[in-house]
């Protein structure tokens, strides 16, 4: 029986020409885990957000078509209100901090039942239950405010579950997440869809760890839904997929495997002549901190820690949530005084904006000129940078968007944007904050050239990530930190490789050393 | 302790510090504050707001001050009678700043009536915007300065300015779209676990009402103490009972903290 039908949707946002949805015809089943996937602009989100009627009751634009959600009743997202489905449908955006309402964990939980009128006692005992299934129970008492980029988002889940959905919408609920807060997400999840029939909807661009868990796939491309159906033909389609499936396209395996199990069971096949090799890189000295103390108020986050960096090294900073790869980043950007400890470069304190440069979280933050250029323009200006704004764009690839408005640019764009603006500095060092928020496979690979170009040039980057195969792919080395210390330091093959969480699934397949599918052809 | 008991209390400083603008009231009263939001302020965004709550009193000081200088004839008087004023919005702003580090601010939300809910909940937005707008401004200042950007000249505003303007937008939109999707505004609603009401915050209303009982009653009986004599400027008298209530105020500091809040169901 299918739970969700849209039927020749299509939509146009206000102020814009071409529709983000195009002719949208398609059913999804009832209790199905649906992946929505496809490059960042081919309308993810807005037809996830089509789903519960926020697109076009919250957006304006032109609509046309129905989509039909079939409860007990069969309901229209036109003539219903995103609040009259509520009871039917939930949704987790993107940011949960954005969404939360109040400041209590447990009221956070509470606040859909009260709204749809559940008795005090029932709302009690659904509370305790949702605190219980996502393992939350510690968090009760705490504002939301103050919890992880994990914890925010298993709240922001408990929320939207708490009043017994039918239908659970998510737009890329792990792209925050470190890779075992992702898998314990994705299921929780999955055991919803099993023990209680709901439907899950996700929208994702990392596929890695999602692609094993879901059984429908609905591919996007530019407005349409190009493919509906079984994951594994969707990214085929969509010539798409976790690094396996990349594997399996450039050995020629059909149908690609989906999953490390599916890729181990036919790569007895391959014959593998060579061993892994990594070299170090090693340069002159570029970065040092030694001794490295830090904390907020009586919490200490880093825990005397010693780190350098030479010249040509690109060097991924890993660990769970909280572990304090942000304040590390922080202490060495000058923009957190650390309570012992020092930090150089080249021999000298480090300067914000001159030696050592920092792109946030959220490019959001740094964008204001009204075009691409202008963003570069400024930076140039502000630091009197002889530089031209060309090369600045030339060298993330993004030439072509440089009079555009920033606001106008899909999320992966944006974050190429603001880190152009940002090494316009152009400082020796560069710190990236978890840059894959919204990164597309494009914008991904953009991102993974540039990096390598720039430390090419005697300078060094250093970048805290969740995603272990953009580590495996770009990193010279992995640095692990915990409980604010560094527990490992050294090659990726070495330090990802014999890991049971932070393995890249080429580690997973042939054993550790191996990071890429393009390291794993060339030993054919 | 129970939100109302907050409430109740901001109101009687609020309440105590208009009555008066003697320096020997109010300044106990600006400290009365500073005591109360070190001792009960909640971690998070809110306890940072203090400050800029105590850096706007400032402001509002100088600003009062700065307008007499435009009188034609002005006195000495004057300006202390100016100053004093300042002082007296100085304080209320900063027991209102007290009051959003210790509060959380959708717990005015939860005491209002049903038929209230509306506007109690775009109240306790309003107080939450000043701690997210403090927020915003803080990480783009840093993300701008980490690309050279310097804000503080006027011509670099917008580079603070409208990072902050735009993501405040946003955030608007998506809280607004989560609320909406979260069922917000159907017609009927509940309440999930009230909040107990504790002996402490008896023991703060009750001594917020006396407060406002003493300095309401030093009001109607015209009690000199209460205001300042600037022509010529006399030292001012203090009247005991009315410096007791003042410093009564500061109870919540005190008191051993009031945790399990909450009715079981």
């Amino acid at each position: 029986m299918t739970i969700i039908d849209f039927e020749r949707v299509s939509f146009t946002y206000p102020d814009s020409d071409a529709p983000v949805l195009d002719d949208v015809s398609l059913s999804i089943p009832e209790g199905t885990f649906a992946l929505v996937t496809g490059h960042t602009g081919a309308g993810k989100s807005t037809f996830i957000r089509a789903i519960n009627g926020l697109v076009p009751h919250f957006t304006g634009g032109e609509y046309s078509g129905s989509v039909t959600l079939r409860g007990e009743t069969n309901r229209n997202t036109l003539d219903s209100a995103p609040r009259d489905l509520a009871d039917l449908v939930a949704f987790v955006p993107q940011d949960p901090s954005a969404a939360f309402v109040v400041d209590r964990v447990e009221d956070e939980i509470a606040y859909s039942l009260e709204n749809l009128g559940v008795d005090r006692t029932v709302m009690r005992r659904r509370v305790e239950e949702t605190l219980d299934a996502l393992n939350i129970e510690g968090l009760r008492d705490r504002s939301v405010r103050t919890l992880s980029g994990g914890e925010r988002q298993r709240v922001a889940i408990a929320a939207a579950l708490a009043p017994g959905p039918r239908i659970l919408l998510l737009d890329e609920p792990t792209s925050q997440l470190d890779p075992q807060g992702a898998e314990d997400v994705l299921a929780a999840l999955q055991r919803l869809v099993h023990d209680l029939g709901i439907t899950v909807v996700l929208a994702e661009h990392r596929l890695e760890r999602v692609a094993g868990f879901v059984d429908l796939a609905v591919g996007m491309r530019r407005g349409a839904p190009v493919a509906l159906g079984d994951p594994a033909r969707v990214l085929e389609l969509l010539k798409s997929g976790p690094p396996v499936a990349r594997l399996g396209r450039l050995v020629g395996w059909s149908p690609s495997p989906l999953t490390v199990r599916d890729a181990r069971r036919v790569a007895s096949t391959l014959h593998l002549t060579a061993r892994p090799e990594g070299e170090r890189v090693a340069g002159k000295l570029l970065m040092e901190a030694a001794g490295l103390r830090a904390g907020y108020g009586r919490r200490v986050v880093l825990n005397d820690i010693d780190v350098s960096l030479d010249e040509g090294e690109i060097v991924a900073l890993m660990g769970r949530n909280g572990a304090g790869k942000t304040t590390l980043l922080r202490c060495l950007a000058g923009l957190h005084r650390p309570e012992s400890g020092m930090v150089n470069v080249r021999g000298e304190a480090p300067v914000a904006g001159r030696t050592v440069s920092l792109c946030p979280q959220r490019p959001e933050s740094l964008l204001f000129a009204e075009t691409v250029g202008g963003e570069v323009e400024v930076t140039l200006k502000a630091t009197g940078s002889d530089s031209s704004i060309e090369t600045a764009l030339d060298a993330l690839g993004i030439s072509e968007l440089r009079d555009r408005h920033p606001r106008d640019l899909s999320a992966g764009q944006r974050l190429l944007v603001a880190i152009a603006s940002v090494v316009a500095t152009d400082g020796p060092l560069l710190l990236l904050d978890e840059p894959t928020r919204g990164l597309d496979h494009q914008s991904k690979t953009r991102l993974v050239g540039f990096l390598r170009s720039w430390a090419n040039r005697r300078r060094a980057v250093m970048l805290a990530t969740h995603d272990v195969e953009l580590a495996a792919e770009v990193a010279t080395r992995v640095m692990m930190i915990a409980t604010g210390e560094v527990i490992a330091d050294g090659q990726p093959r070495d330090v990802l490789g014999d890991s049971s969480v932070f393995a890249p699934q080429m580690a997973r397949v042939f054993g550790p050393g191996w990071l890429t599918p393009e390291q794993v052809v060339a030993a054919l | 302790m129970h939100q109302g008991a907050w409430l109740l209390w901001a109101f009687s400083g609020g309440l105590v510090a208009i009555t008066t603008t003697n320096p020997f009231y109010l300044l106990p009263l600006l400290a009365v504050a500073w005591v109360v939001h070190a001792a009960c302020g909640r971690p998070g965004p809110q306890a940072r707001s203090f400050r800029i709550f105590l850096i706007f009193g400032a402001l509002t000081i100088c600003t009062r001050t700065a307008l007499v200088l435009f009188l034609p004839d002005i006195q000495l008087g004057n300006v202390v009678e100016a100053a004093m004023e300042g002082l007296r919005l100085a304080v209320l702003l900063t027991v209102f700043g007290a009051y959003n580090t210790v509060s959380d601010p959708f717990g005015v939300l939860r005491l209002s009536p049903r038929r209230w809910h509306e506007p109690a909940l775009a109240a306790s937005l309003a107080l939450s915007i000043a701690p997210r707008t403090i927020a915003a401004v803080a990480t783009v200042r840093e993300a701008q300065r980490m690309r050279g950007i310097e804000i503080r000249r006027f011509r670099s505003l917008p580079a603070l300015a409208v990072p902050v303007l735009e993501t405040g937008m946003e955030e608007a939109v998506m809280l607004a779209e989560s609320m909406d999707a979260r069922g917000h505004g159907r017609g009927r609603r509940t309440r999930y676990r009230p909040e107990r009401w504790g002996w402490q915050a008896t023991i703060v209303s009750v001594a917020g009402v006396l407060a406002v009982g003493v300095a309401v009653s030093a009001l109607f009986g015209d009690d000199p103490s209460l205001g300042l004599s600037a022509f010529p400027i006399v030292w001012p008298e203090v009247s005991p009972v009315m410096l007791l209530a003042i410093v009564t105020l500061s109870i919540p500091a005190w008191l051993p903290v009031d945790s399990p809040t909450r009715k079981s169901r």
